[in-house]
């Protein structure tokens, strides 16, 4: 039999939506002991919806099977089997969750504007494509810093410096 | 009252209200083609530069933020697949297909007149019938938005594409992340980070669900064409085009008149509703989703159809309907002036000025519209490669903007990682975009409506407005069920017969 993309979204809906019921819910969606008048408690929508998400969940993994009983012929290829079938594509989205993760935590660290002109540039080399690559340099510098003086003088944004570099400045300070 | 009109026309003729009402257009399109800014941003900026107004010119100049930026919203959605606004959210649909297409220009045509004909039709109902309205805004209660809001939500059977269940699992989704963060009485719901107590917030869902998928899939599979610009076609909207979405430009104005008059609505469900309800009558519904101008049509006449009606609870009753009618009556109050029926009655010659005022920035809107276009498309003629990273990086500023906060982009770029898984598992993203907006305001009504009425669920059913939209509900449940067998049993059918 050959699993379609229905049989995946099935399966990935039916474990998301029972994670959130009998896990998700009675841990994080407290009750009080008292609600004002005769309201639902907080926890009724959840379930309602994902008591319905899990039933369409187990529904799409139904209706998938009689689609992946019919070979190769109905088999429907779509981004899901192309992903996992092929591991330079496996590669380079874990390198865009790593980009993701290192610019969540370190931006923080070094500061808004260096992150941000870290991040396009990796985002520029991991397009693959360099036939523009002054193009690439000059745009990775810039666009940020124009970015972030735009918001800084029309919004009035407080962007984070970064606590390196902050603690580089105060100490320097401190020495001199 | 003629002389009231005339007197008025010479107040509002002036060359300081001519100014401010362009330069808040301008402004407005500008701020809203920025995913990440919003009107409310834009207008909660101007409103220190009022205090050296004239009120009416302050007013105008708020107004023209509003009204621009609702536009301007549909510049990005359409172009670069990123709302500027949460209102333009729907027109990301069809806008951008279309663009991908080689009629960018086309669709931001579409865009522009549908907005500047809502807009007017918005303009003259605030004119003629801001009083009734009002009246029929108030009698809207909680009971009667968990109807429309239960209504509203039913399109999700008709933009979910191949698959209802598919559309069905992703409106769920929409539906549960819209829970986190407190709920009505206080309690925490999938608080798992204190950053979440607050929940998530609109902007960074909507923009990572539709923006980031497109970036990621082009450095994941890398297609042969990334390196090449959109085609730039034939961009005239030609009258035939405009004539086959003359109906859904007509009923979007209306709805959005109508929603937009009740507070707390706003002008996206206006959208929403308005697309669902082309999608459901129009002959070409089965195309809406994969470019069609009507849906730009639909989308676009109700949220700037909505903007104008927005003032109509604010100045007739004193009621703002959003935050942004909330800065506006701030606004009045700087100046002296107090919205509301006495309003009319103290300071009428003002409401005469803001009114023609207001059906002035409707010219202005267009002529805007029409400048700015021409030195968007070029957008189009930029690199995937280049184009693609640079939105990222604006969208990350953006977000950040709105509330100095590291947490919205972190829920900005794991939407962008959902939003590809999605598309991988060919779960269509429509339907979460509208649970997800129109979730809280279900839930929250549906809740209030039971407090109100100590658990009796009769309260639902206790105005002929409920009972309407009550009906119309389960008139397309059934109508979907029906279309959902007879699909099934054709397939059955299908499969029988190739097998025999």
């Amino acid at each position: 039999m050959n699993q379609n993309r229905d049989f995946y979204a099935g399966l990935v809906a039916t474990v998301f939506f029972a994670v959130i019921l009998f896990v998700l819910i009675p841990i994080y969606v407290k009750v009080p002991s008292f609600i004002p008048g005769f309201a639902p408690p907080p926890d009724m929508w959840p379930r309602v919806v994902a008591v319905i998400g899990l039933v369409m969940g187990v529904l799409a993994l139904v209706l998938a099977f009689p689609k992946m009983r019919e070979a190769s012929r109905d088999r429907v290829e779509g981004f899901g089997t192309r992903i996992l079938g092929n591991k330079t594509h496996l590669m380079r989205f874990a390198g865009i969750l790593i980009v993701f993760v290192a610019f969540v935590y370190g931006m923080p660290l070094i500061g808004f504007v260096p992150a941000t002109v870290l991040l396009l540039g990796v985002l520029f080399i991991m397009t693959g494509n360099f036939e523009r690559k002054f193009w690439m340099i000059g745009l990775a510098v810039i666009f940020p810093v124009l970015l972030y003086l735009l918001f800084t003088e029309v919004t009035h944004t407080p962007f984070p410096k970064g606590k390196l570099l902050s603690a580089n400045i105060s100490h320097l300070t401190t020495l001199i | 009252m003629w002389n009231e009109l005339l007197y008025a026309f010479q107040e509002v003729a002036t060359l300081p209200n001519f100014l401010a009402m362009f330069a808040g257009i301008w402004g407005g399109v500008i701020i809203g083609a920025i995913p990440g800014m919003t009107g409310t941003m834009a207008v909660t900026l101007a409103l220190p530069f009022t205090f050296y107004l004239s009120p009416v010119t302050s007013i105008l100049l708020l107004v023209a933020l509003y009204k621009g930026s609702t536009y301007g919203g549909s510049i990005s959605a359409i172009l670069i697949k990123t709302p500027g606004t949460a209102s333009a959210a729907c027109t990301v649909l069809d806008g951008y297909p279309l663009a991908r297409a080689g009629k960018g220009g086309k669709a931001l045509n579409m865009a522009l007149i549908s907005s500047c004909i809502g807009d007017f039709i918005s303009n003259i109902s605030l004119f003629f019938l801001a009083i009734p309205l009002a009246t029929f805004a108030l009698r809207v209660g909680p009971p009667e938005f968990f109807m429309l809001m239960a209504f509203s939500l039913t399109i999700v059977a008709s933009i979910s594409g191949r698959s209802l269940v598919l559309g069905i699992i992703s409106a769920c989704l929409g539906l549960l992340l819209a829970t986190v963060g407190e709920d009505m009485y206080g309690s925490f719901r999938f608080a798992l980070s204190e950053d979440m107590k607050s929940g998530l917030g609109m902007v960074p869902v909507l923009i990572g669900l539709f923006a980031l998928p497109e970036l990621i899939k082009m450095i994941v599979f890398r297609p042969e064409d990334n390196a090449a610009a959109m085609k730039l076609g034939d961009n005239r909207l030609t009258l035939a085009e405009f004539r086959g979405s003359i109906k859904s430009i007509c009923r979007g104005s209306i709805i959005g008149v109508i929603l937009g008059a009740i507070p707390g609505i706003g002008p996206s469900t206006a959208a929403f509703f308005s697309y669902s309800e082309a999608r459901r009558t129009s002959k070409n519904g089965d195309k809406f989703g994969e470019g069609e101008l009507e849906g730009i049509a639909a989308s676009e006449s109700a949220n700037n159809g909505a903007c104008g009606a927005t003032m109509i609870p604010l100045l007739a009753l004193g009621v703002p309907g959003d935050v942004i009618t909330g800065v506006m009556l701030g606004a009045f109050m700087i100046h002296g002036l107090t919205p509301g029926p006495l309003l009319f009655q103290n300071n009428l010659g003002d409401v005469y000025a803001l009114f023609i005022g207001i059906l002035f920035s409707s010219v202005f809107l267009f002529v805007a519209g029409k400048a700015t276009a021409g030195a968007f498309t070029k957008i189009s003629r930029i690199p995937q490669t280049l184009l693609l990273p640079c939105i990222l990086i604006l969208c990350v500023y953006g977000i950040y903007s709105i509330g100095a906060s590291p947490f919205d982009v972190t829920v900005l770029l794991v939407m962008g990682v959902v939003g590809f898984a999605m598309m991988l598992l060919n779960i269509p993203a429509a339907p979460f975009l509208i649970a997800f907006i129109l979730g809280p305001m279900f839930e929250d009504n549906m809740r209030r409506s039971l407090a109100i009425s100590r658990g009796d669920l009769g309260v639902f059913f206790q105005s002929w407005i409920s009972w309407g939209f009550f009906a119309l509900t389960v008139l397309f449940v059934i109508l979907t069920i029906r279309r959902e067998w007879k699909k099934w049993r054709d397939n059955r059918d299908a499969t029988n017969a190739s097998a025999s």
